[in-house]
């Protein structure tokens, strides 16, 4: 790790003061009183609640249909995040060779970020659309092989494509700008010693972007736990038979539309500890293997 | 420390908006009507504040039913509250009994306004009424679920009239689906239409204590009842390729594929009239028909659904003016004639809709047919089973209903048993909520 | 660069025609939505093809929306989110990387567990903080006992407020409460040798004058992608902005875009036109590809430290 620091840690602190004044008021102040729902039964009009202790716990641990969704979302947080990052990487390792009409394809693959999301649900929706849609080519194919309407395997599968689709361009821009600050003497030095564009992607710099590829599958896995809420509800709604009920949209359907705050508050807390867990073991396994200078 | 300064600075500090001109009353109007028809409920504001000029109505769409209530939650726990909310049916039980609200009834008598309750339709204003009769918010967009069919298909198979009952219905599938159309009904597991409606019209109940009014410790009936033996029917329309589901979510909603002529019926909310009107191939012959019953039962009203107009408390006396005076104006005839010709929506009074029927409105397209929900509204007085149904958490009782449905469909449970789970998942959710609200009851 | 690859060549130019092709087409069916009649929409089997209403679709959606105020303010939050993020994160992370205290890793974690709890399901505590910033801050003087104390020694009964609804500030602030910047930041400054701090000591060059002449400069990629991702994440903000703005004249596009997609009956929806929505979505999604073009800029290799 770093040898040199700067000594004058009242700069330090003043340098995070801002930052954390912020995020105390706008996320640590309220999520306490999230909190405290988890433990009460809140009334969502005021009104009062009732002190219950970990019942709201206890019932949603012993509930299948909760530990079903808890699955769903690591299956779909693993899957998204696989896809994502695997097909970004690709790209913008390519693109970095800068050949003609890179330009036009930096443009061309950071765009989609900029569409909104309905747009985004709809057009998937056709897409996948069984029976007029541009998947209803297998149904002419293979009739009846793809159904996501019915089978919740498939709407999952749906679910997850459309959602690492989000993703990728996300990557894409942070892979682009590691590759980018790879100095251009180092690339060239390594091609005088013959090693190839291949070799060298490999050797050189894959290592490089370890930082940045640590960054992305913290952020990818962190997001397709807290940010799946739009695909969802544009494209399933949790259905059919909850076979795609991702946490956050059960968090948001059972408590804000369902009017069940402390149930929802509970269930926030159980996924801020699972994504907690989760980014903790990947500091712990993941970042020792990065070098970072 | 001088507070008066200090949140005096800040208020620089935040280059928050100074409201400069108080000669007119102002008070907030929070609606979940989204699209076209958010436009149209806009459309009214601005009616109704170029009409006087004592108050000003701000209305802020919110997009969406369930985003209006929990925004307005929100905005009342930090003392914020608009004056009026637009809430639906699901997300009022809660506000019921937190008691945070102006009974408009109340409200218009405090102001000495006139308002003749009397010209409602029971079925509609019974719905939004405490169990002593008061009104408890206006009722305003309001529908009801009938069945949509295609004429051409019917005439095609020598059928002129829609089919009455179940059985009937079940028939002219098959014979439909024996002459070569493909998709005879686009189904969508819907609990407002398949639960709610169905119970209704059939006089069964949904929940135990007279649908949930006469206190907090109901219990699941639906599992019980003559919708069982409804919803194993879907299932073997289903199997039998009677039926095809059709969902926003799989591409093509049940709406869209009826409007394209694809499929032969479907059932929903007379609120669609309009949209169906507007996208439906081009010389379709289509109507619309009460829900068929069952053989052998004697067919009931059906209930409301939409949304109606909630006051909120902890606003001021001018406010409420403001309130009543906006309320009275979209109760005047010509307000309810124009909400009815622009939206898809039935008018709320008896007075409104036979000033329409005078008219002729409902003699020609694209009005012809809207008058089969109020048919199906009025249709008897309503009683204990069919005034309506107020039970807590109603929006995880329907996605518990959905989600079994679903499963059951898709074949994972028989469906006796996905409705038995769902109805034991749902007395939890219940007896959750009672304990929330220990020792309240609905007003 | 320096050799000749043609195959790979090739090879390159395919892999990003078929992940471009991938990764254009709901973008191509957004446009084509938007060039259709509602009725041309609803048709079964769908088109494919574009029609030629997308003037019509663009001009009904633009004079529905109100757009042209609505841009200035999206402009105003997304750049006010931008500038605060690339600031404020740069910052936090240069003061839990540079410098040897006990508390970077909990400060980190402090910073970065706000990650984990979406707005979405702590929007109601949350909007009582906008609707006055200083609530915690009160609730603290209350419960420590202090407000009792300063009203009785002067006897002015604290009431702090300070209203973030319908105002710029209060779209922006609870926005850049994030930790994506933060994080980044870090994970960059990890990689920057020590030689080069110990370098700038030699000159003299207190942390403050390091971070500016030496960091800022180096991580201009980074900045440059930061930026991108942050304007586009807040110009299509949508739930915060709809909770604390009922002022039409603090509109954001994402909103008035939202007001124009339609919900199903039962949701509180009319009519699926969808048309509109797409012709909206077009419109509103100009600026952010115009940011993405500018930002292009600034995404050239690294020339400095070239020997490092």
């Amino acid at each position: 790790m770093r040898r040199a620091y700067f000594k004058n840690n009242w700069i330090a602190a003043l340098m995070v003061a801002p930052q954390l004044l912020i995020i105390f008021v706008f996320f640590y102040w309220p999520t306490s009183q999230a909190i405290y729902w988890a433990f009460t039964l809140e009334q969502p009009w005021g009104g009062g609640n009732e002190w219950v202790g970990f019942e709201n716990f206890r019932q949603l641990l012993t509930d299948s249909q909760y530990w079903d969704s808890v699955r769903v979302s690591v299956i779909y947080a693993i899957a998204t995040t696989a896809l994502a990052m695997g097909m970004a990487l690709i790209l913008a390792l390519f693109a970095d060779r800068q050949l003609t009409g890179y330009k036009f394809y930096r443009v061309g693959l950071i765009w989609p970020y900029a569409v909104a999301a309905p747009a985004v649900g709809l057009s998937f929706r056709f897409i996948f659309n069984p029976s007029a849609g541009l998947f209803s080519y297998i149904n002419h194919l293979f009739p009846g092989l793809w159904d996501p309407i019915m089978n919740g395997s498939h709407a999952l599968f749906m679910v997850i494509v459309a959602g690492a689709w989000k993703q990728i361009a996300y990557s894409f821009i942070f892979f682009l700008a590691a590759l980018q600050s790879i100095p251009r003497s180092l690339t060239e030095a390594c091609a005088m010693d013959g090693s190839g564009v291949l070799r060298r992607m490999w050797d050189l710099q894959l290592p490089l972007m370890a930082p940045t590829f640590f960054f992305l599958l913290v952020i990818n896995i962190t997001d397709s736990f807290t940010d799946s809420f739009g695909i969802v509800d544009t494209l399933t709604v949790g259905g059919p038979a909850r076979a795609t009920n991702l946490m956050v949209y059960k968090i948001y359907e059972d408590g804000f539309r369902g009017l069940d705050y402390s149930g929802a508050a509970a269930q926030s807390i159980i996924l801020m500890l699972l994504v907690i867990a989760l980014t903790f073991f990947q500091f712990r396994f993941v970042e020792r293997r990065i070098h970072y200078s | 420390m001088n507070t008066r300064a200090l949140s005096a600075a800040v208020a620089l500090l935040a280059l928050s908006a100074g409201t400069a001109s108080a000669e007119k009353t102002k008070f907030e109007y929070w609606y979940g009507l989204s699209g076209d028809l958010g436009e149209k409920v806009q459309e009214t504001c601005n009616r109704f504040n170029a009409a006087q000029s004592e108050y000003e109505i701000l209305c802020v769409g919110q997009d969406g039913y369930a985003q209006a209530v929990q925004n307005t939650i929100a905005a009342f726990r930090a003392g914020k509250h608009p004056t009026i909310v637009q809430a639906y049916d699901a997300g009022t039980a809660d506000l019921m009994l937190s008691g945070e609200f102006y009974p408009v009834q109340k409200m218009m008598a405090d102001y000495n306004i006139d308002v003749d309750w009397a010209n409602y339709f029971p079925g509609i204003s019974n719905y939004y009424a405490s169990s002593k009769g008061e009104l408890f918010s206006m009722p305003f967009n309001s529908s009801t679920a009938v069945m949509y069919y295609n004429a051409d298909d019917l005439k095609s198979i020598g059928m002129d009239t829609p089919p009455a009952t179940w059985e009937e219905f079940e028939a002219t599938l098959k014979k439909l689906k024996e002459s070569g159309k493909a998709c005879p009904y686009a189904y969508s597991a819907d609990p407002w239409v398949d639960l709610e409606q169905f119970s209704m019209a059939h006089n069964v109940p949904v929940a135990s204590n007279n649908n949930g009014y006469d206190g907090l410790d109901s219990k699941i009936l639906y599992n019980t009842t003559l919708h069982v033996k409804h919803m194993e029917n879907i299932k073997r329309w289903l199997d039998e390729g009677l039926l095809q589901i059709r969902t926003a979510q799989g591409g093509i909603n049940a709406q869209s594929s009826f409007a394209q002529g694809e499929c032969s019926f479907y059932a929903n909310s007379i609120a669609g009239h309009a949209t169906v009107s507007k996208t439906a191939k081009e010389g379709m012959n289509w109507s619309v028909t009460m829900l068929p019953v069952y053989e052998g039962t004697e067919r009931h009203n059906t209930v409301v659904g939409g949304a109606s107009l909630w006051v909120l408390s902890k606003k001021t006396e001018p406010e409420y003016r403001g309130a009543a005076a906006y309320l009275k104006f979209l109760a005047t005839p010509e307000s309810e004639e124009y909400w009815s010709t622009v939206t898809g929506y039935i008018p709320v009074t008896k007075k409104g809709f036979q000033g329409l029927k005078d008219k002729g409105f409902y003699d020609s397209a694209p009005f012809k047919g809207r008058e089969v929900a109020l048919e199906s509204l009025t249709f008897t007085e309503p009683g204990p089973l069919t005034r309506g149904i107020r039970l807590g958490g109603f929006i995880q009782i329907r996605a518990e209903w959905k989600n079994a449905v679903e499963a059951a469909l898709a074949g994972n449970m028989p469906m006796k048993e996905a409705l038995d789970t769902a109805a034991q998942r749902s007395d939890d959710v219940l007896a959750k909520f009672a304990r929330t609200y220990k020792g309240k009851s609905f007003p | 660069m320096i050799e000749r690859t043609p195959i790979l060549n090739i090879v390159t130019h395919l892999i990003l025609f078929v992940g471009l092709l991938m990764l254009m087409v709901p973008l191509y069916l957004t446009f084509t939505a938007a060039t259709l009649t509602m009725e041309q929409i609803s048709q079964i089997p769908p088109r494919l093809l574009p029609g030629d209403q997308l003037f019509v679709n663009i001009a009904e959606a633009w004079t529905r929306s109100d757009f042209s105020q609505k841009f200035v303010n999206s402009f105003i939050l997304a750049t006010g989110v931008v500038t605060g993020k690339v600031i404020l994160a740069a910052m936090t992370a240069f003061g839990i990387v540079f410098f040897n205290h006990r508390l970077r890793m909990p400060i980190f974690w402090l910073v970065f567990i706000t990650l984990m709890l979406p707005l979405e399901v702590r929007i109601v505590p949350t909007y009582a903080v906008a609707a006055n910033a200083l609530t915690p801050f009160q609730a603290i003087l209350d419960a420590t006992g202090l407000s009792r104390l300063i009203a009785w020694i002067s006897g002015v009964e604290v009431h702090l407020e300070w209203n973030l609804l319908n105002s710029y500030t209060g779209l922006i602030l609870p926005l850049v409460a994030t930790a994506t910047g933060t994080f980044l930041y870090r994970q960059f400054f990890l990689t920057i040798p020590d030689e080069l701090v110990e370098a700038a000591q030699m000159d003299g060059a207190g942390p403050v004058r390091f971070l500016i002449e030496h960091l800022v400069p180096l991580s201009r990629t980074n900045i440059a992608a930061l930026a991108t991702i942050m304007f586009v994440y807040s110009w299509n903000q949508y739930l915060w902005p709809l909770l604390v703005v009922t002022d039409p004249s603090y509109g954001v596009v994402a909103v008035e875009l939202g007001h124009l997609v339609p919900n199903s009956n039962s949701t509180g929806g009319g009519d699926p036109q969808w048309h509109l929505a797409m012709a909206g979505t077009l419109i509103v999604m100009v600026p952010p590809v115009l940011v993405v073009i500018f930002m292009q800029r600034w995404f050239v290799r690294g020339l400095i430290n070239t020997d490092k």
